[in-house]
């Protein structure tokens, strides 16, 4: 039944190296907004105020952040798709499972994923904090007036007092998000 | 005794003592010697004459397309990311050269930056002195009436029974009637017409700057983008939503328009019979769409070269393409893939479409998938083609890998291409899946499942400031220049003397500006013969700038009797 295959899909078979594929339509290389990376910390209480988000969970149950006023929140937009945020992802776990017991709210914000795949990536990652489905990109535009995630991934740090603390566009570091944290748990309310 | 003279709030040049008037700043006898301060103002001079001289325009202008050579030839960072690191890995010796000189981001590079500036003051350094020239000439007043008529172009000579200062005054009302611009003197009149030119021309000049304001308007503040939409899917438009942003130099990410687009529905219709088989007849993208959140939803039928228009904000239809539904399950039982996966066109009339499937969060290992999808699907002796781009037949078929996708750490990848360097190839040959057929990967990898497939469109999303100025701009100039051809500017003379008994000689001369024409002959001689008629009557009633003096012809007759 060898004679069935396609001639195109035997001259990808042979190739046993290097990207297969095309690049995508509009000759796009990466088909997503990785942003310029970098770090914005806002000092004492300059940062703006975080938006009254509410969505969905991928679990499929309601949530809103006003309900974390009192917290420091940390929100990660991410998808299961993308390498930086695979990357980070182990991080963000180990994170969450050291500062939950201090009261850190860890969410993320699901972007251009199916609901499975999505949670195949939290289970395979040891995610233990939810993430909200955003399909339609609502939880993103909330952000605009604010401090917009600018790339995937991105990760803000939102204070005890909803304003925002911090911002990090691209791949976060361990001890830099960490650092970040501890800054704003050493913020008064 | 001291006179100071002021400039009028008129600014009459006519009013100077000797009708030469001197502009303000400028020595009447430039001094020879000069320090090193004059000396530096003559060699800045003469480089901001170098700099808006023609010449350089064009060469700047030259270079601009020879600056822009580097970014089509070379991969670009803004548009291409991957394939600048390919080169790098390629070019390990040069690529680091030509980062230097900014070739890999061009259009951002300080050169390219500094040639662009450098035209746009040429540019703008070269209309602007001419619009004040052109303001100048457009409220000039005629000049001074020559000392003989009679060498013009066109003259006559008529005797009149008014005093030579009457037969003027007469003069002037009937030209100032006829909407000329009358200058008067010492025994002459001097008019002119046609300074509606010099308007056009003005017109043109400013339009012209208006159109360089308004291209560097968009250059800042517009922003181009790109986002590929699965029918059933919406976006939002937010960086982290878009394929692709490109925005101008003072764009950041919270200036995007907040708008949000569904595709509810894509179709597409073809060509079903005739040599033209396959070919698209006509593409419907049916959206809705919010222009803010929280705002009213609106629909709109997208199709190609109509733009949906939110927020001033146009989206354009550019492509579309078959999106294969897959479900994969992996060797330990999870549901770890489940969704549309957008496979892109390699061939137009049978749309047989491309794509990689990836499966990072399957276990044992990691899957990726990569094949095609054919619309509709014929077997051409042993070779599977598709004959149709609508989906008649389709099936997908694919060859299917295991290991390490290389995504949990590295640089980013497309989402459209499968790195194999760190996968092995399963021993499984593809076969065409039809929707909704399965295939059990070997060594218990898991399945994957055909579910079905969806239409996708790909959207360009382009916000320009500049354009509707620089449209407007462009039509006034147009209208502009069209003006300053068409319309001729003519002068007319009168001198009159004391005849005999009481009575005046008058002097009529006419010259065109510019090219004379047989127009302004007609123009003239119906002048003259008004002229004559008005200088013929001895009533006190002048012409009225309303009645065109040759009503007053059936009357005059009478009076001479």
């Amino acid at each position: 039944m060898a004679a069935l295959g396609l001639a195109g899909v035997l001259a990808l078979g042979a190739c046993d190296s290097g990207a297969i594929g095309n690049s995508g339509p509009g000759s796009n290389g990466q088909s997503f907004v990785s942003g310029s990376p970098g770090t914005t910390v806002y000092g004492g209480n300059s940062g703006p105020v975080a938006p009254r988000v509410t969505g969905t969970l991928l679990s499929g149950s309601k949530f809103t952040l006003a309900q974390e006023h009192g917290h420091v929140v940390v929100l990660n937009f991410w998808g299961s798709w993308c390498t930086p945020c695979r990357a980070e992802a182990p991080f963000l776990s180990q994170l969450a499972q050291h500062f939950t017991p201090t009261g850190v709210r860890f969410l993320g914000v699901d972007i251009r994923d199916s609901p499975a795949t999505a949670e195949a990536f939290q289970r395979d990652f040891h995610i233990g904090y939810p993430s909200l489905n955003d399909p339609g990109d609502e939880i993103a535009l909330a952000f605009r007036d604010t401090v917009p995630p600018a790339g995937i991934p991105t990760t803000l740090v939102i204070g005890r007092d909803g304003r925002i603390a911090a911002r990090v566009i691209g791949e976060v570091s361990y001890p830099g998000l960490r650092g970040l944290i501890s800054r704003a748990l050493a913020q008064p309310a | 005794m001291t006179e100071v003279r002021v400039p009028t709030a008129t600014g009459r040049p006519e009013d100077a003592a000797d009708g030469q008037p001197r502009p303000p700043g400028f020595p009447a006898a430039e001094p020879r010697r000069g320090g090193p301060g004059r000396q530096a103002l003559y060699w800045a001079r003469w480089a901001w004459r170098q700099l808006t001289s023609m010449r350089t325009a064009l060469i700047l202008l030259f270079l601009l397309a020879l600056g822009s050579v580097p970014g089509s030839v070379l991969p670009q960072q803004g548009i291409n990311p991957q394939a600048v690191q390919q080169y790098y890995a390629a070019h390990p010796a040069l690529a680091p050269w030509l980062a230097r000189f900014s070739l890999f981001n061009v259009f951002a590079a300080p050169w390219f930056a500094a040639i662009y500036l450098l035209l746009f003051l040429s540019l703008a350094g070269c209309v602007i002195p001419r619009t004040f020239r052109q303001f100048g000439a457009a409220r000039q007043q005629p000049p001074r009436a020559p000392r003989n008529l009679s060498r013009l172009p066109l003259s006559v000579t008529m005797a009149s029974p008014l005093a030579a200062d009457a037969a003027l005054a007469k003069a002037s009302a009937l030209l100032a009637g006829k909407r000329f611009r009358v200058r008067t003197g010492d025994g002459w009149i001097s008019a002119e017409k046609g300074y509606l030119r010099e308007a056009g021309n003005l017109l043109f000049h400013l339009a012209l700057l208006a159109l360089l304001a308004a291209v560097g308007l968009g250059g800042l503040f517009g922003y181009k983008a790109d986002r590929l939409l699965v029918a059933g899917q919406s976006f939002g438009n937010t960086v982290t939503a878009l394929d692709q942003f490109r925005p101008g130099r003072l764009v950041s990410a919270s200036d995007l328009q907040p708008f949000s687009i569904a595709l509810e529905k894509f179709s597409a219709r073809y060509v079903a019979t005739g040599p033209d088989t396959g070919e698209p007849a006509a593409f419907n993208a049916y959206l809705s769409y919010q222009a803010q959140p929280g705002a009213a939803t609106q629909h709109y039928d997208l199709q190609v070269n109509h733009p949906l228009n939110v927020d001033n904000v146009k989206v354009y239809l550019i492509g579309h393409g078959y999106a294969p539904v897959f479900r994969v399950t992996d060797g330990t039982g999870h549901l770890v893939f489940n969704g549309p996966v957008p496979f892109i066109p390699v061939s137009l009339n049978g749309l047989t479409s491309e794509g990689v499937v990836k499966v990072p969060d399957a276990r044992p290992r990691q899957l990726g998938f990569a094949g095609v999808f054919l619309p509709t699907t014929v077997d051409v002796g042993g070779k599977l083609q598709s004959a149709f781009p609508a989906p008649y037949r389709p099936a997908v078929s694919l060859v299917s890998y295991a290991g390490d996708l290389r995504m949990n750490s590295g640089p980013s990848q497309s989402v459209y291409q499968l790195d194999t360097g760190g996968m092995h190839k399963l021993a499984i040959a593809p076969r065409p899946l039809a929707p909704g057929q399965s295939m059990k990967l070997p060594n218990g990898m898991g399945t994957l499942t055909f579910a079905g497939y969806r239409q996708w469109i790909s959207l360009a999303i382009t916000y320009d400031p500049g354009q509707l100025p620089a449209l407007f701009a462009a039509i006034a100039a147009l209208a502009g220049l069209l003006v300053s051809f068409l319309v001729r500017r003519r002068r007319v003379f009168v001198r009159a003397a004391a005849g005999a008994d009481g009575g005046s000689s008058v002097e009529f001369g006419g010259l065109a500006r510019t090219e004379s024409s047989e127009t302004f002959g007609a123009e003239f001689e119906g002048l003259s013969k008004d002229l004559s008629a008005a200088l013929a009557s001895t009533g006190a009633a002048a012409p009225s700038a309303d009645i065109p003096a040759s009503s007053d012809l059936p009357s005059s007759p009478d009076e001479r009797e």
